[in-house]
């Protein structure tokens, strides 16, 4: 089922069996080990509660605000640990985390937004052209660049918030849920924009969803996570056949109504 | 009634009330950059004052050595506050935070009565106390000197929300998370608010310390300023202008007529009734943004 047969360097991203822990008392993932290929694109799918969001804090760092910590296993971003490295590093190494609920700035405009999360390096000329470049990807975003951003819909939020996470220059992005609330024309709109990006720009991304339909139809391999284990790993069209995944994230189940997959999901966990 | 009487009294208001707006601009620099109101305000500026003081009268040091002196030193006490009190609260409860200033407020008073005692000192800015007429109406040099101070320190300041760096501090009072996500040194943007607050604290203790003499009675300027800049909304470098203007007039104008009625001591009353009633009736004052509570 898993095939891992890439090259430990081909993996821009990869997570070794990792334990994360909340106040230091709370197991939220137990054991999760993924990959990331250099140039790819890879989904992390699972339910409510499965512990998608804690993977990616872990990566980011950002686990630090919110008393969570590393406690066992190794992460690698480009070969290199990165355990011990600050958030802040880490976006300058090129992790840039969208984190969940497109938390944009919503006092500041989108321009200013952008601006807010270019590197302080940043040349004030290679600024602008960045930010022509979001412009360009995100038209909408352009016809509302001096509104205050807590006003902007649903959809112009999610595109700020990966438009200014690009800003940080960005080898592999990573994006919680970004479908979450948005009409399916507007997933279909952002999705092909993230797919271009990483076609053109060689951008890598790792993708939390619980969307499973729309995912699977732009990444390459997809892992399920369920309370904290990895439980399937494989390349997006055979997850896509998959009838467990069927059933239970595409809708395709026949003949039983949800509360029976409510109750065949308790007893089931994919745990081999 | 005297025109002139009253004239008098709007325009000196209303350069009083500019200096509680330099209180309150150093409130709302921290406010804007960590969306915690820092009530240890009023007690930086009276050790702004201070450290003033010791250059100039303890070593003799010309005014024009001892004050950016002070300034240098108070924006590394700035920082040094954020790092060694602040930073191991960043994530934690506001009211965390907000009683950390508070303790930082009876820290600073306490040590510098410690070190300076309780007599009140004059800084002798040199600034002449002659009799200044515009037209008719009689004003104070000092206070004028001060309200120019405080407009300055207001242009500086909204030119600086406007700068890379200030748009950073701006989005770290947004959403200190995804400042965090994009890369953002929330630690250090805090810091830098910290540094500059200190700055502006020098400027309002130089002033005040000439105008009332520099002494404890400093760090209650903390009430008058927090209510300029809860009157202006917590995070508008505007607001804390407009607010102590009308502070300053309304203090100045409503005290001498209800003083004639209550025998004194409504200055006091005036004050609180604004911080009060803006709380009650508009929460995020003139100017400031909707959901100030958020962190
Ligand atoms: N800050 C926290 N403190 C303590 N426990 C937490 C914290 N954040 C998450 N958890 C717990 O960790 C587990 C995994 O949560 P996580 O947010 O990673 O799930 P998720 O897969 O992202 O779910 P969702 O799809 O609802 O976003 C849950 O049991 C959750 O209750
Ligand atoms: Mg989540």
């Amino acid at each position: 089922m898993a095939q891992n047969e890439t090259n430990l360097d081909d993996l821009i991203l990869s997570l070794n069996s990792i334990e994360v822990m909340y106040d230091s008392v709370l197991l939220a993932i137990k054991g999760v080990s993924i990959g990331v290929p250099r140039g790819g694109m890879v989904a992390l799918l699972g339910s409510n509660g499965a512990g998608k969001s804690t993977t990616l804090k872990a990566i980011s760092g950002l686990l630090k605000a919110e008393r969570g910590k590393v406690s066992r296993g190794d992460i690698r971003f480009d070969g290199k640990l990165i355990g011990d490295i600050s958030p802040q590093d880490r976006v300058a190494m090129g992790i840039c985390h969208v984190i969940e609920g497109r938390r944009v700035f919503e006092h500041l405009t989108p321009d200013e937004n952008l601006d807010a999360a270019a590197p302080q390096s940043m040349s004030r000329r290679k600024i602008a052209s960045e930010k022509e470049r979001m412009y360009e990807y995100f038209p909408r975003l352009a016809d509302r660049k001096s509104s205050q951003s807590g006003y902007l819909s649903g959809g112009e939020q999610q595109m700020l918030a990966i438009a200014r996470a690009l800003m940080t220059q960005p080898r592999l992005l990573m994006l919680d849920e970004p479908s979450l609330g948005l009409a399916p024309f507007l997933v279909a709109e952002i999705f092909g924009i993230i797919q271009r990006i990483n076609k053109e720009q060689g951008l890598s991304v790792l993708l939390v969803e619980q969307n499973a339909i729309a995912a699977l139809e732009i990444v390459s391999h997809g892992y399920l996570i369920e309370n904290g284990r990895v439980v399937m790993h494989d390349t997006a069209e055979s997850l896509k056949k998959n009838s467990d995944i069927q059933e239970f994230y595409l809708g395709g189940g026949e003949g039983k109504n949800f509360q029976d997959i409510k109750h065949y999901s308790r007893r089931k966990r994919w745990l081999s | 009634m005297d025109w002139i009487f009253l004239a008098e009294l709007t325009v000196n208001g209303a350069l009083t009330g500019l200096l509680y707006s330099l209180v309150a601009i150093g409130l709302v620099l921290i406010y804007k950059s960590s969306a915690v109101p820092n009530l240890a305000q009023g007690a930086l500026t009276m050790l702004g004052a201070y450290v003033v003081l010791a250059f100039s009268h303890n070593l003799g040091w010309p005014l024009w050595i001892a004050i950016p002196l002070a300034v240098v030193i108070m924006f590394f006490v700035g920082i040094g506050i954020e790092r060694v009190a602040l930073r191991r609260l960043a994530g934690r409860p506001i009211v965390m935070i907000l009683m950390m200033t508070m303790g930082l407020d009876i820290f600073l008073r306490g040590t510098t009565l410690a070190i300076w005692g309780g007599s009140s000192r004059s800084l002798n800015l040199g600034v002449s106390y002659d009799p200044f007429f515009v037209g008719d109406m009689l004003l104070s040099r000092i206070h004028i000197v001060g309200a120019a101070v405080a407009i300055a320190i207001f242009i500086a300041s909204v030119l600086f929300f406007r700068t890379r760096m200030g748009i950073r501090l701006r989005a770290i009072s947004d959403d200190y998370l995804a400042s965090w996500s994009v890369g953002i040194s929330v630690e250090g943007g805090v810091a830098l608010s910290w540094g500059l607050a200190s700055i502006v604290a020098v400027a309002t203790g130089v002033i005040w310390g000439e105008v009332q003499g520099v002494d404890q009675s400093l760090s209650l300027l903390l009430l008058k300023g927090l209510t300029v800049a809860v009157l202006g909304g917590l995070d508008s470098i505007l607001g804390a202008i407009v607010a102590g203007i009308i502070l300053g007039i309304m203090e100045s104008v409503g005290s001498f007529y209800l003083d004639a009625i209550v025998g004194g001591g409504s200055r006091d009353l005036i004050v609180a009734a604004v911080l009060i009633l803006t709380v009650m009736i508009r929460p995020h004052g003139l100017f400031g943004r909707h959901d100030i509570e958020r962190i």
